[in-house]
């Protein structure tokens, strides 16, 4: 098992009043699973997605990430998880507008005290096999939404991650990115990546193994699909 | 990982030239003014830390128990001599010199110069070195001369000129060569050759010399006009001195010592900075803290526009903390960003160090050293500066930004920049209060000096000059004067012509005490001594409270004198009439001098001393004198100087005509402050150009900030005039809160500053309001120009949603 989340509630106060943001989550996640969540705005997906990225905290209950208690890690180790096996794609796609495509790329490997020769290696490996090794030195202004995706995904792949947690990465796409791009999941998860996705899109989450659903903050139904 | 730092920094440089041209350019102003400052106070500290053995050379100070009674920068002749000679284990050596002005001629060059009569040790006491000539022997033959580079210069065109001989006059209307047998290179400043700024000497004389010129002997303790100088022996202090001369001086020059003067060893790199009640070293420091003040100003304007453009930086942090950067990798890349700013500013403050230092030293009166005079280790301090302001600067907003929460961050919230939103403010605030604190002060000293220069002296300072004479201190030179000034008199543009050993620049002879007659002469008063003859009073139009100014009926009477006011009632007399007709005596002196007149106070010297008691000699009975004084009528003042300039080639052939007029020779006596009001000047510039820039940046970060709400409120109806209102307030209130710390800062200071001062304005409110209400009025326009475009942006185009 890659992680399991265990009644867990997230709340924020409101004027004396608690605001459950996530209520009572139990959820188990096996290597080599796609997972969509989906639900109305609000319902918590995001919030969910970032506590499994260890980004957010949460206020109550168990979260274990490959046998380890996330829940009594400091920050530090922490980060130091999610920095080894978890890559995080977003709708926005969050690129830093000063560095080109390749550096953007690099980035991670540079904070994880990767050797230079070793680096530059596999980020050519990656922008050769997502076909953007002619855009290596573009900044992402100067490329198109589908691109700018693709070079996000590339990046939270580059340290070859367990886990990749994707909030809407089709979300500022048009449908034909859109499908290119979960295209690229289905296959990486062919290849073994745990993937879990935010979604508002039924066909998108069509993609998963698993599709669950949230509802203010409780999961409403589990659904697995063949 | 240090090269990616550095690489996204650069072009986070690039990207905001509009940012970083406000940094760079705030950075800029701060270090350069830092530079040009600490050059100057380089300069200044290393004046006599170029002799030989600088550590141990010494200065022999004289204090008065009334400092009227003697200057104290001369002491007894034989004194440091006999130093040396009875305590050969202290002193290794001595320097003393007497003091001359002369006119020295060669051909058609006639100049007055600074001579300094003095031991033959100049040269290999202090390691000067000669461009020609021999050291040892230069200064054997009692009329041999070594001279300055400039001096050769300006008689010969030629710094080869060992064996030419210079004429130099002596004060009894001789003339006679010496043979040049040194010429000096070029020596950096110290108070060997150039004691003062009035002292500034070319041309040295062996001590032999002095029966020519018909000064005193060098030897005799009577002799107290001997600036004297020693060097210790290895290990020896210079307090280890008091003790040896106390008792010299206890036993050659007891009545010295009965009045309670004292000669007290400073060493030499000390007394430059000390002298003059530490006028030097205040004004050092007084220039020390404004740079640093300025810096640190540059510095908060960094701080603060780096703060506050974080929400433009959030994402990034945000994306970077996601992908496992961690809090010291963030902090790096923030610091690295600020080390590039500093770099480039500290790198332009460098290239336009040449470009500025004649500017700056203008203002300061003082030459700046160019780059290649500063020793190669000073390369060292442009890396410390990146490195220290780069850290200092740069560390607060790198602990901000980086401190931000991640998820926050992503989604483009930035709670806690707004926490800080005061400590923003106070960082502008204190840039208001420094430019307030500036321009205020920079007031209160401009209107001290227009007061020195608008106050009745006592006297008329208008279409006075006065000019040196040729010396001959005879009863025959003195007639002869009287005969030149009468006929200077009847020239006509002349009013009237004055022959005297004083003008009112603060230089006189002597300061005798002076006592009642039939009273204590322990309880003698010391006085300031002037030599005039009869017409003095007319030409300055100096009033006359009594008496007359020496013109009587039975002519010339030696023994009368004229007092001042104060000196009237100083010693005594309640009533100035009273004192006419009566006797005064000078301790020790046979004669008894008889009150002929009072005159009025008037200011002799700065008003920074109070008047002092003063008694007048007639120039018959000394037979001393320095200066004509002419006062000329209105009109053509060129003409005027030229006609008496041609009268002057007539009547005293072979000497120069080099005039002063008296308002300029009181602009000398306020040099400092005058440099003090010039550099306030400076300072007040560049404070308001880094708060200006500071408000720019917080300006246009607020419009970027609130377009939103601009948007909003215009929708709702807001004119245009109301949303510039709301940046207005921002500021105002600042601004109006600085001035309220600001003004009693500045009122203390400039109180403290006034107090030197005997004769000084009374503060009013003016500075303070005018001050605040300048800054409020720039600050007022400036928010108007950057936010009027913003204010008129039709709404549709900032409430677009994104």
């Amino acid at each position: 098992m890659l992680l399991e989340l265990k009644n867990l509630y997230k709340w924020v106060n409101v004027g004396g009043n608690r605001n459950f943001l996530l209520k009572d989550v139990s959820l188990n996640v096996n290597e080599g699973e796609f997972i969509s969540i989906m639900g109305p705005s609000g319902s918590g997906k995001s919030t969910l997605l970032n506590v499994i990225g260890m980004l957010d905290q949460f206020d109550e209950g168990e979260y274990n990430f490959l046998h380890e208690s996330v829940h009594k890690l400091k920050e530090k180790q922490r980060a130091g998880l999610y920095k080894q096996y978890i890559g995080f794609v977003f709708q926005a796609y969050h690129l830093i507008d000063e560095l080109t495509v390749y550096e953007n790329i690099e980035t991670p490997l540079l904070y994880q005290d990767v050797k230079a020769s070793e680096r530059k290696a596999l980020v050519a490996d990656i922008l050769d096999r997502f076909n953007i090794v002619g855009k290596k030195d573009l900044f992402p202004t100067q490329l198109s939404g589908g691109q700018q995706q693709l070079v996000g995904i590339a990046r939270a792949l580059i340290a070859k991650p367990k886990l990749i947690l994707a909030d809407e990465p089709t979300g500022n796409l048009n449908s034909k990115q859109g499908e290119e791009i979960m295209e690229l999941f289905k296959q990486l998860n062919n290849e073994g990546v745990t993937i879990i996705q935010v979604t508002h899109s039924e066909k998108n989450a069509a993609y998963a193994s698993k599709i669950i659903h949230l509802l203010d903050g409780r999961i409403e139904k589990e659904e697995k699909l063949s | 990982m240090i090269r990616n730092y550095f690489l996204v920094a650069w072009r986070n440089v690039i990207r905001n030239p509009f940012y970083s041209g406000l940094n760079v350019l705030g950075l800029l102003t701060g270090i350069l003014f830092f530079f040009l400052i600490g050059a100057y106070v380089w300069n200044e500290y290393n004046v006599n830390r170029h002799l030989r053995n600088s550590s141990r050379q010494v200065f022999l100070r004289s204090v008065w128990k009334d400092p009227n009674s003697g200057p104290d920068i001369t002491t007894f002749g034989p004194l440091s001599k006999r130093l040396k000679e009875n305590y050969p284990t202290l002193v290794a050596n001595y320097y003393r010199w007497d003091g001359i002005t002369s006119v020295v001629s060669k051909g058609d060059r006639i100049f007055r110069e600074g001579i300094q009569l003095g031991d033959s040790t100049l040269l290999s006491m202090y390691g000067f070195d000669l461009l020609q000539g021999d050291k040892v022997t230069a200064l054997n033959d009692p009329f041999s001369a070594v001279i300055t580079k400039e001096a050769a210069l300006k008689y010969f065109n030629a710094t080869n000129v060992i064996g030419e001989t210079l004429s130099i006059q002596n004060f009894s209307g001789g003339k006679r060569d010496f043979k040049i047998t040194g010429v000096l290179d070029d020596i950096p400043e110290n108070s060997v050759l150039a004691l003062n700024d009035a002292n500034h000497n070319n041309i040295f004389l062996p001590t032999q010399s002095y029966t020519y010129f018909g000064r005193g002997d060098f030897d005799n303790w009577q002799n107290i006009i001997l600036p004297s100088y020693v060097e210790l022996r290895e290990g020896v202090k210079a307090e280890d001195l008091a003790g040896p001369i106390q008792k010299l001086i206890a036993d050659n020059a007891p009545v010295a010592s009965q009045m309670g003067m004292k000669v007290v060893p400073i060493p030499l790199t000390d007394y430059y900075l000390q002298k003059d009640n530490a006028l030097v070293k205040r004004l050092l420091y007084a220039l020390s803290f404004t740079a640093l003040f300025l810096l640190l100003m540059a510095m908060v304007n960094y701080i603060n526009l780096a703060v506050s453009r974080s929400a433009s930086r959030i994402k990034e942090i945000g994306i970077r903390k996601v992908m496992g950067g961690v809090r010291s990798q963030l902090i790096g890349q923030f610091l690295s960003e600020s080390f590039i700013l500093v770099t480039i500013s500290v790198l332009l403050a460098i290239i336009l160090y040449p470009l500025f230092s004649p500017v700056f030293s203008q203002v300061i009166g003082k030459a700046i050293p160019s780059l290649s005079q500063f020793p190669l280790v000073f390369l060292f301090i442009p890396f410390g500066f990146v490195v220290t302001i780069g850290f200092l600067a740069g560390i607060y907003p790198a602990m901000v930004l980086s401190a931000a929460g991640t998820v926050d961050a992503v989604k483009g919230k930035f709670a806690t920049i707004k926490e800080k939103l005061w400590l923003r403010k106070s960082l502008v605030g204190f840039q208001f209060l420094m430019a307030i604190v500036v321009l205020t002060a920079a007031i209160i000293i401009t209107q001290q000096v227009n007061y020195f220069f608008s106050r009745n002296v006592g006297y008329d300072k208008e279409f006075i000059v006065a000019a040196q004479l040729p010396r001959d201190w005879s009863p025959e030179g003195v007639a002869k004067m009287e005969a030149v000034r009468d006929q200077f008199a009847s020239l006509p543009q002349v009013a009237n012509a004055t022959l005297s050993f004083e003008i009112p620049n603060g230089n006189n002879g002597g300061q005798p005490p002076v006592y009642r007659q039939g009273k204590d002469s322990a309880n003698a008063i010391a006085m300031q001594a002037l030599v005039t003859d009869d017409h003095y009073a007319d030409t300055y139009k100096i009033p006359m409270a009594a008496g007359t100014y020496f013109q009587s009926e039975g002519g010339f009477d030696s023994s009368k004198v004229i007092l001042n006011q104060t000196a009237v009632k100083a010693l005594g007399w309640k009533d100035d009439g009273e004192a006419i007709g009566r006797w005064v005596r000078i301790p020790g002196s046979p004669i008894n001098y008889l009150v002929a007149g009072v005159m009025k106070d008037f200011h002799f010297g700065s008003m920074q001393q109070a008047i002092a008691p003063s008694i007048v000699f007639n120039v018959k009975s000394g037979n001393t004198y320095r200066y004509m004084s002419f006062k000329i009528k209105s009109g053509e003042i060129n003409e005027t100087i030229s006609s008496i300039q041609k009268k002057w080639s007539q009547l005293l052939p072979g000497s120069a005509f080099e005039y002063v007029f008296i308002d300029d020779a009181l602009k000398k006596l306020y040099a400092t402050e005058i440099q003090m009001k010039k550099a306030t000047y400076t300072a007040t510039v560049l404070a308001i150009i880094i708060v200006l820039l500071g408000v720019v940046g917080l300006i246009s970060l607020s419009i970027r900030q609130k377009v939103k709400e601009i948007g909003i409120r215009k929708v709702l109806g807001a004119s245009v005039s109301t949303l510039i209102g709301i940046f207005m307030k921002e500021f105002m209130i600042v601004v109006l809160l600085a001035s309220v710390v600001a003004i009693p800062a500045a009122y203390l200071l400039m109180r403290e500053w006034l107090n030197h001062y005997q004769y000084r304005i009374d503060m009013t409110l003016f500075p303070f309001v005018i001050s605040t209400a300048a800054l409020l009025l720039v600050t007022a326009l400036l928010i108007l120009v950057r936010t009027f475009n913003a204010a008129r942006t039709n709404p549709v185009k900032s409430l677009r949603t994104e």
